[in-house]
């Protein structure tokens, strides 16, 4: 199937979609709930992009989401895609108590998305730490639910340990009956950790290693 | 969705037994609140994992609040507010001595807020126990311990020959199941246009053609009894007054698509819808209507009805199904359309309660008849509409598309109440633009309305009177936006909050900010709820800047 990114053409497997057209053609589209391991899940909607149909109607779609047809026309640098995509991110700097330490891709997608602050305020995530495991750490305040340690524990290592929990701005993450990662079906995998794009869960090392390390990071990402 | 528990879950429950959603649902009627045995209990009888039941328990209304020895729910829907802007919500609170979402220390009472019981006719509502009241007194009569049943007013029909106030008779199927193979019948209902009439107005025919073609087994029809849009009962008059319409809308729609099974999702704010749904149910199968080798036809075709639990989001469609699988009732993004892989995984075809309604009548009377019942308009069939309180003639109509919405608020249900001038209308539901009295004059039509702002949605038509603060209708929509916000795509779980904080704090709004945010909502979210909600904030910036307190 060929498909057009940025003036390029590409070709791709059947189904393939828009986000891998344009990674296939080099192009940079960030993203936040994508994690190639798993299913796109489409939440973030970090990674719109302009599609230009062959029926010649313009839309903005999430690219992780939307499968490529034949003939299609995509444009990663689409400006509405682009704002509306900063503006996103904004609206997650405002949920978060602090800005992301630096070392975290969420802040690597503020860098590369050119995200100066946000111009929203308002409420944000109460801080509510776990640290009962010997090597696993909740940071709740800074989930952004992406869904992404919810989804590496059901579809990397079948655990189904974690889960979403509560709706709208106070939806969050919780292993079990929210007890906690030991008191779960929890097997120690590190799945999630390795997955989360905030430290919302991290290894309690990397959290001290990042904590000494990145003091300056704390206000600007 | 999340296809492994869709998978767990299709794997150990077996049809018709009772859901996560419905297992939880009932410990918290029986105890008051869930405890972490309750949860273990659901997980072991479903076969779900202990962390996904948790998962389920913290998102619907009915499980997230404590339950006194008396539960009382307040209507926090939009109707209740242009009755009251609010009051009967803190009377009821300060007479009961309880705040919404909490118990009283000795177990005696417990309030809670639910949108909407679709009293809207009749507004305030409040529901004490099972027993649903509304209209003045309503608040006082609770305080006193004598709630009463509330009537409901007879639906009416402005066309010569009603059609969706009919009671179904069930001699659609018959005739159908007598002359036409499936793939006629199908070619039938999209000569007739039907379209969805939940809000998106999607072909019905076209559906059915995905699902059919969908290589499986077993499909699946789906009726989306989930009316959450505060200000309609619509499809609550349909399931409760004209059941066997809707049953058999399913059945011929089973037919069409080579379907073998029907589910009902029953939002649990209408407790009277299920009971009526299953009494006809139990009549059809007496009738040989329902069941195995309907009248000797070789098609056989059953229904079965699941309760929900309180969310508004429920109404999308890969919500309601996360919603029958006993799961958490968020949004999936699409591809695959349920059409596709739904219900269990198969082919599911999912329509609004109204959409069903209408397949009968199109069997009866033919598609060109049908398409006909609105003459003034290029919409086929006919629409049911409902008012609020605020009307003279409250209650649910059928009209023909076309007429003005002057006609229907002004003729029909007879102006407001009091003398009372309309100042808007709110059409279709929450995410429905808002008419300003100026442009009544609008056709009740897809393409107008569009024109205006608004839509069709659903039907309802929701009058605020010309005492209604403009700026506390943004702030009441966007609490209801942000509390329903399923919490899935970012724009939605965010956004609509900022949204509301921009009005309900004291200081002015921001204008710009605000439309960056509601550019943000309509271009990403993921479903209808984030991209729908901007439309009547849209509304209110271009009909009554004056009155938003704007910067």
């Amino acid at each position: 199937m060929r498909v057009t990114v940025d003036g390029s053409a590409v070709v791709v497997e059947p189904g393939a979609s828009v986000l891998e057209a344009a990674r296939a053609a080099g192009a940079a589209v960030p993203t936040l709930c994508f994690d190639e391991r798993m299913a796109p899940f489409g939440a973030c909607r970090v990674c719109l992009v302009g599609v230009h149909g062959p029926d010649g109607a313009d839309t903005v779609v999430a690219s992780c989401t939307t499968p490529c047809r034949e003939g299609m026309v995509v444009d990663t640098h689409d400006p509405g895609a682009r704002r509306v995509a900063r503006a996103v991110v904004e609206l997650v700097l405002s949920e978060l108590p602090a800005a992301p330490a630096r070392h975290t891709e969420l802040a690597a997608v503020v860098r590369d998305l050119g995200v100066d602050g946000s111009r929203w305020s308002g409420a944000v995530h109460a801080e509510r730490r776990d640290t009962r495991h010997p090597y696993l750490a909740f940071q709740h305040e800074l989930c952004i639910s992406c869904g992404r340690c919810v989804r590496a524990c059901d579809e990397i290592q079948g655990a189904f340990a974690l889960t979403a929990v509560g709706r709208g701005f106070d939806a969050n993450v919780a292993a079990g009956i929210d007890a906690g990662f030991r008191d779960s079906a929890c097997v120690s995998c590190g799945a999630c950790a390795d997955t989360c794009p905030t430290d919302a869960i991290t290894e309690l090392s990397l959290l001290a290693i990042a904590g000494a390390t990145e003091d300056d990071s704390a206000s600007s990402p | 969705m999340p296809g492994n528990l869709v998978q767990l879950a299709s794997r150990h429950g077996s049809p018709g037994s009772p859901t996560v959603v419905e297992l939880l649902s009932a410990a918290v009627r029986e105890r008051g609140v869930l405890t972490d045995d309750d949860i273990r209990a659901a997980a072991a009888t479903t076969g779900l994992p202990e962390a996904t039941v948790h998962g389920v328990a913290t998102f619907y209304d009915d499980l997230r609040a404590p339950r006194g020895r008396r539960h009382v729910r307040v209507c926090t829907g939009t109707a209740c507010f242009a009755a009251t802007g609010g009051a009967h919500e803190h009377e009821l609170q300060a007479g009961l001595g309880v705040a919404p979402g909490e118990r009283a220390a000795d177990g005696s009472v417990s309030l809670a807020e639910t949108v909407c019981l679709g009293f809207c006719h009749s507004a305030p509502a409040v529901r004490d126990g099972d027993v649903i009241d509304a209209g003045p007194g309503v608040v006082e009569r609770v305080l006193a311990d004598c709630a009463q049943d509330a009537g409901e007013p007879a639906a009416r029909s402005l066309l010569p020959e009603p059609a969706l106030t009919a009671a179904g008779d069930w001699s659609a199927l018959p005739a159908v199941l007598a002359r036409l193979d499936p793939e006629q019948f199908l070619e039938q209902v999209a000569d007739a246009g039907l379209c969805g009439r939940g809000g998106a107005w999607f072909p019905a025919a076209q559906k059915w053609r995905f699902a059919r073609a969908a290589p499986a087994q077993q499909r699946y029809i789906v009726a989306n009894g989930d009316e959450g849009d505060p200000g309609s009962y619509i499809d609550k008059h349909l399931m409760e007054r004209s059941p066997a319409l809707v049953l058999e809308g399913m059945a011929l729609a089973g037919y069409a698509v080579g379907a073998g099974e029907g589910v009902v999702l029953v939002r649990s704010e209408y407790p009277g819808s299920r009971p009526a749904l299953e009494a006809a149910i139990e009549a059809a199968r007496a009738a040989g209507l329902l069941g195995e080798d309907i009248l000797g036809s070789g098609f056989s075709f059953d229904v079965r009805v699941v309760d929900g639990a309180g969310s508004y989001v429920v109404g999308e469609e890969t919500a309601l199904l996360a919603c029958v699988h006993g799961l958490r009732g968020t949004v999936s993004a699409r591809p695959p359309f349920p059409a596709e892989r739904g219900l269990y995984g198969l082919p599911t075809v999912v329509h609004n309660i109204e959409t069903l309604a209408n397949v009968p009548v199109i069997a009866a009377r033919g598609a060109a008849a049908y398409r006909d019942l609105s003459p003034l308009s290029r919409y086929g069939g006919s629409k049911l509409v409902c008012f609020n309180e605020r009307f003279v003639r409250p209650g649910v109509v059928e009209v023909p598309f076309g007429v003005t919405v002057r006609e229907l608020c002004e003729g029909v249900a007879g102006g407001l109440v009091d003398g009372r001038a309309i100042k808007a209308v709110q059409i279709g539901g929450p995410l429905g633009g808002i008419l300003p009295a100026s442009l009544l004059g609008t056709p009740f039509d897809g393409a107008p309305l569009a024109a205006a702002g608004c839509m069709v949605g659903h039907g309802s038509i929701l009058a605020f009177d010309d005492r209604t603060d403009m700026r506390a209708v943004a702030r009441h929509l966007l609490a209801f936006g942000a509390d329903e916000s399923c919490g899935t795509c970012f724009p939605c779980r965010i956004g609509l909050r900022r949204a509301h904080e921009e009005f309900a704090s004291p200081r002015a709004v921001d204008r710009t900010r605000l439309e960056a945010l509601l550019e943000t909502l309509e271009v990403a979210s993921l479903c209808a709820h984030g991209s729908g909600m901007p439309a009547p904030i849209r509304s209110l910036l271009e009909h009554f800047p004056g009155e938003l307190g704007l910067a």
